[in-house]
């Protein structure tokens, strides 16, 4: 009787409550794809200027469309000096970055999340600390050390440099996750008998899937699009990446805005791709880590 | 899931070890000599430079079957960066390009950069114009060689001034009739970039030259000692051209470049700036030819009352050659920065349209008009008056910049912008 | 349990290997910073030592503090801005249809490179082409401000690309978060007949405090040491106008030849970040992490 009753009432109140919220959702709607719109603006920005030439950059307002589209500019720029060398430095140093850091991202995390012992507060404090440091101030010390290991214009100095730097942040990422992960899992395996290898790779792991995706995205992105180390440490211009070929076409005294639109359309492109494929797993690792309960 | 997980840590071993592989340099055996060279001329963007440097190296080593030089190219901004981090430790390239006076002088201190007095004494006895590898000398030793030579005029539209029924000013005070007219008849007088401090510095230069003298600025900054009256009054003349609307809106937050496309498009009427930017009113087929018809120049007008004569220019050499002091090919790569030196000077003025530091005879040369002039003005010049910039040491040069804006952007008073001047340059550094 | 979960050897075994990579790569330039703090040395000849003056001088130096001033109301901004950005991810969370498409669009801006942005934001401002001013002046206002170059608007308008840059990633991280609450907490709370106000406030928020207190810091950190659009859209002016601590170290150490006293600044930002990030500890402290019961 009671259940009929509360279910009658609910019922009452789901009504009401949907009529405000149809009103309600209506103009959340508009607010999302206001936002929406602004933050898409700049590609379709990037996508006009890209074929324009210098002048008509200037000139012309924004939005506007090139009078003849300069489509030369992408062939410019992806004849005149190594893009495709470029773009697969790129795609290496930042692939081989990206694994290297949420693997040891996410060891550290299990171990200071759900391991005991007395000094693991403090580890996370040194780890916190890295993201405090200006990336400036460690060029010179930085270029030292790789010089005396011989590491100085090898990819590995970038790779080396990119996983310790974004280990303090991928970490920091981890962290709110690793720890609301519940302790029953840990316990159940435990008393089977499992070893903590065994239950950190094969169970809590799978369980991470979604924060190891965002993690990644983020970390792809600093990467790819990262440019003052590439810069400092490696001179051999095949061992380039593609923010610094970029560069490549800013100059002393003049500036061709076409092939820096163009190339910047290039260097997004794959970034672009790889992150709309990667949003949809983050979709299915979320929709399968809710299922526990 | 483990044999997974070796696979991923195999995959990324065999790919970092490619990697390096790849990464790893030849280091040249034998006889072979590898010279590394570092410029700012990126092909992308400085093309008729970059391609003037890559016809002189390929010529270099047909000739000398055992020499390789290797470039790296970063673009203005980025290669002083590196060659900063660089000298940090010591690794500076074997051959490379460096400004004058105030930049050059830590290197020389940290005793980075190989005396070029041979050189000089050598195969490029007397080839460099009067008075273009001082700015490059400490102590009586030069340890640059430049290879480019600007003035700085101012370029103007002559379709415009037509148009406003304007002739070219040779007074100042006929200056501020041509500005107060453009500005009546809704056009923008001057372009101008300041958050690039150095463009403001051209103006801010003239006006101390006009007023002042051509050695006043010199011996300021020499002597420490910014207090002259005629240096704070030319800062008020800076401060007044602001008041009557002479520049572009919003000048002060806008790049060299910005401002650039603001006269290119024939938005503004004149625009000061180096004898670089000939190319783009004379060769540059990029640039519309009906745009390059309309553009002249003009000296910097006379003050009267004032101590200065229209034939002195702002100007001075930019970037030289420079030599690592700890080169492990020493010997070869000065013999390259020689032959460099010469090569140059033959064909830059007709492939890239930039004037060398050596002396051209233009008799021989087929070049555009405005060119020829500038190149006369240039040898019959009285003075050219080293931009300040580069004549202030390096806190000081950083600090001029910042002033100059503040001082057109009205936040500092004319008194202010001398007196910080002046402390920053008896501070030394 | 407790002897497995604090084997000595495992806990090694996960956290040495990165403890090794940021100790060489984070830990030595951050004491090579310090140590050129306390020199004379403009990078390039050779140093003399010069105990604190760098630090002295830094004290007196009004163009230092009033970087400090600038950098800290970024920071305050950014996190006020967070509260902003949890609200969409809340919205985003809940069943919105298209929640998937609009996440991605927001985090769009994130994948163009620093260089990118600045290019299109200083388009934007333009003072007589920008889309801004233009749009001003179609609507009424005659004579527009010159944002970039008006020491009065210059800071704040520099705000908005950071803002709009960043939007995507903490609305990431939080609607991941969001979505890593189980479903069934919050149906057992609909039936118990909460409105989705108390809801978000009695149940998702505490869940995600860890997340929250995460992203505080990263946003104080990341404002604090923040460089990249700033100088290349201003180069800290006009007049200093919008300089902050990382832009003024740049210029002092790699433009000014002076890196001794490029290098203080850079040690004492580092300080500042630290300081920062402890009293956001304390502040947002609570007892213990919550976990599902």
């Amino acid at each position: 009787m009671k259940v009929a009753v509360q279910a009658g009432v609910h019922r009452k109140d789901a009504a009401s409550r949907s009529i405000a919220s149809k009103a309600g959702s209506t103009i959340l709607y508009i607010v999302l794809t206001a936002i929406a719109i602004l933050q898409l603006l700049p590609l379709v920005w990037l996508l006009f200027f890209s074929l324009k030439n210098s002048r008509e950059v200037f000139d012309l307002p924004p939005l506007a469309l090139p009078r003849h589209p300069k489509w030369d500019n992408y062939s410019d720029v992806w004849s005149a000096g190594n893009i495709d060398r470029y773009f697969l430095n790129s795609v290496v140093i930042t692939l081989v970055s990206v694994v290297l850091t949420i693997v040891l991202a996410s060891f550290v995390t299990y171990a200071v999340t759900r391991m005991r012992w007395k000094l693991r507060s403090a580890v996370l404090g040194l780890f916190m600390i890295g993201l405090m440091i200006p990336v400036h101030s460690t060029l010179i010390p930085l270029f030292s050390f790789f010089k005396k290991l011989y590491l100085i214009d090898t990819q590995f100095s970038v790779i080396l440099s990119y996983t310790a730097f974004n280990l303090p942040i991928t970490i920091m990422i981890m962290l709110g996750f690793y720890a609301v992960l519940p302790k029953e899992v840990e316990e159940a395996a435990i008393m089977d008998g499992c070893s903590v290898n065994r239950l950190f790779l094969q169970i809590i792991l799978p369980m991470t899937l979604s924060v190891i995706m965002t993690a990644a995205i983020i970390n792809m992105i600093y990467n790819w699009n990262e440019f003052i180390f590439v810069n400092t440490f490696i001179s051999t211009d095949s061992l380039k990446t593609l923010t610094v070929g970029v560069q490549n076409f800013v100059g002393q005294y003049a500036t061709n805005w076409g092939a820096i639109g163009a190339t910047l359309m290039i260097s997004i492109m794959p970034i672009l791709i790889v992150f709309l494929l990667l949003s949809n797993r983050i979709v299915e690792g979320l929709a399968a880590g809710s299922v526990k309960g | 899931m483990k044999r997974k997980a070796i696979a991923v840590w195999a995959l990324m071993l065999a790919l970092v070890m490619v990697v390096s592989a790849c990464g790893g340099k030849d280091s040249g055996s034998g006889d072979k000599v590898t010279i590394k060279m570092m410029h700012l001329w990126p092909e992308g963007s400085s093309k008729a430079q970059y391609e003037l440097v890559q016809g002189i190296i390929d010529s270099y080593e047909k000739e000398h079957k055992n020499v390789k030089i290797v470039t790296e190219i970063l673009e203005n901004e980025q290669y002083k960066n590196k060659l900063k981090v660089l000298s940090g430790s010591n690794s500076l390239p074997d051959v490379g390009f460096s400004w004058a006076a105030g930049f050059l002088e830590p290197y020389v201190k940290g005793n980075l950069f190989a005396p070029l007095d041979d050189l000089l004494q050598g195969d490029l006895k007397d080839q460099f114009v009067a008075g273009t590898t001082e700015a490059y000398a400490v102590d009586g030793k030069t340890y640059s060689l430049p290879v480019e030579l600007n003035i700085v005029p101012i370029y103007y539209n002559k379709e415009i001034f037509e148009k406003n029924n304007l002739k070219t000013p040779e007074t100042y005070d006929e200056f501020l009739n041509v500005i107060k007219t453009l500005r009546e008849n809704g056009v923008t007088p001057i372009t101008l970039g300041g958050k690039d401090g150095w463009t403001g510095s051209f103006w801010y230069m003239y006006l101390v030259d006009r007023l002042g003298g051509s050695d006043l600025l010199d011996k300021a900054i020499a002597s420490n000692d910014f207090s002259d009256p005629k240096l704070i009054e030319a800062a008020k003349m800076a401060q007044d051209l602001v008041d009557m609307n002479a520049f572009n809106k919003g000048f002060n937050g806008l790049s060299n470049d910005e401002a650039k496309s603001e006269f290119n498009n024939e938005k503004a009427a004149m625009y000061a700036m180096g004898t670089w930017e000939v190319p783009n009113f004379t060769t540059n087929t990029d640039v519309p030819q009906e745009f390059r018809d309309k553009i002249g120049f003009f000296r910097f007008p006379t003050i009267s009352g004032g101590q200065g004569t229209s034939d002195t220019w702002v100007g001075g050499p930019g970037v030289g050659l420079f030599v690592a002091e700890n080169s492990k090919v020493k010997d070869e790569a000065k013999k390259f920065v020689s032959y460099f030196v010469q090569q140059w000077g033959e064909k830059s003025v007709t492939k890239a349209g930039v004037i060398p530091a050596t002396k051209v005879d233009t008799s021989k040369i087929d070049l555009p008009p405005m060119f020829i002039e500038l190149l006369n003005e240039l040898g019959s010049a009285k003075k050219v008056t080293l931009y300040a910039d580069v004549q202030m040491k390096p806190v000081a040069s950083e600090e001029h910049h910042k002033l100059v804006q503040a001082l057109l952007g009205k936040e500092v008073t004319p008194e202010q912008f001398a007196k910080k001047t002046d402390d920053t340059l008896k501070a030394g550094k | 349990m407790d002897r497995v979960m604090s084997n000595k050897w495992i806990i090694t075994l996960y956290v040495l290997p990165s403890i090794i990579l940021i100790m060489a790569i984070i830990y030595i330039p951050i004491v090579l910073t310090g140590y050129y703090g306390l020199m004379h040395w403009d990078g390039v000849s050779s140093m003399t030592f010069a105990g604190l003056e760098n630090y002295t001088t830094l004290f007196k130096d009004g163009v230092f503090w009033d970087s400090v001033k600038h950098s800290f109301v970024f920071a305050l901004l950014s996190t006020i801005a967070l509260a902003v950005y949890l609200i969409v991810a809340m919205v985003l969370a809940g069943n919105i249809k298209g929640a998937n498409l609009f996440r991605k669009i927001y985090l769009l801006p994130m994948l163009l490179s620093s260089i990118a942005i600045a290019q299109l934001w200083l388009k934007i401002y333009h003072p007589t082409s920008g889309i801004l001013n233009t749009a001003l002046v179609s609507i009424g206002f005659a004579d527009p401000p010159a944002w970039l170059s008006d020491t009065k608007y210059v800071l704040g308008a520099l705000f908005v690309p950071i803002l709009w840059q960043y939007a995507g990633f903490y609305i990431l991280i939080y609607y991941a978060a969001l979505k890593n609450i189980p479903n069934t907490l919050v149906e057992a709370a609909l039936i118990d007949g909460a409105t989705p106000r108390q809801i978000a406030f009695s149940i998702k928020l505490p869940l995600i405090t860890e997340v929250i207190k995460v992203t505080i810091v990263l946003a104080v950190v990341g404002s604090l040491k923040y460089f990249d659009l700033i100088y290349v859209m201003t180069g800290g002016g006009p007049n200093g106008a919008s300089e902050v601590m990382a832009s003024y170290m740049y210029q002092k150490a790699f433009r000014g030849f002076d890196y001794g006293y490029g290098s203080a600044i850079g040690f004492f930002l580092l300080i500042i970040c630290l300081v920062a990030t402890w009293i956001i500890r304390k502040l947002t402290a609570t007892k213990e992490s919550i976990q599902y019961s």
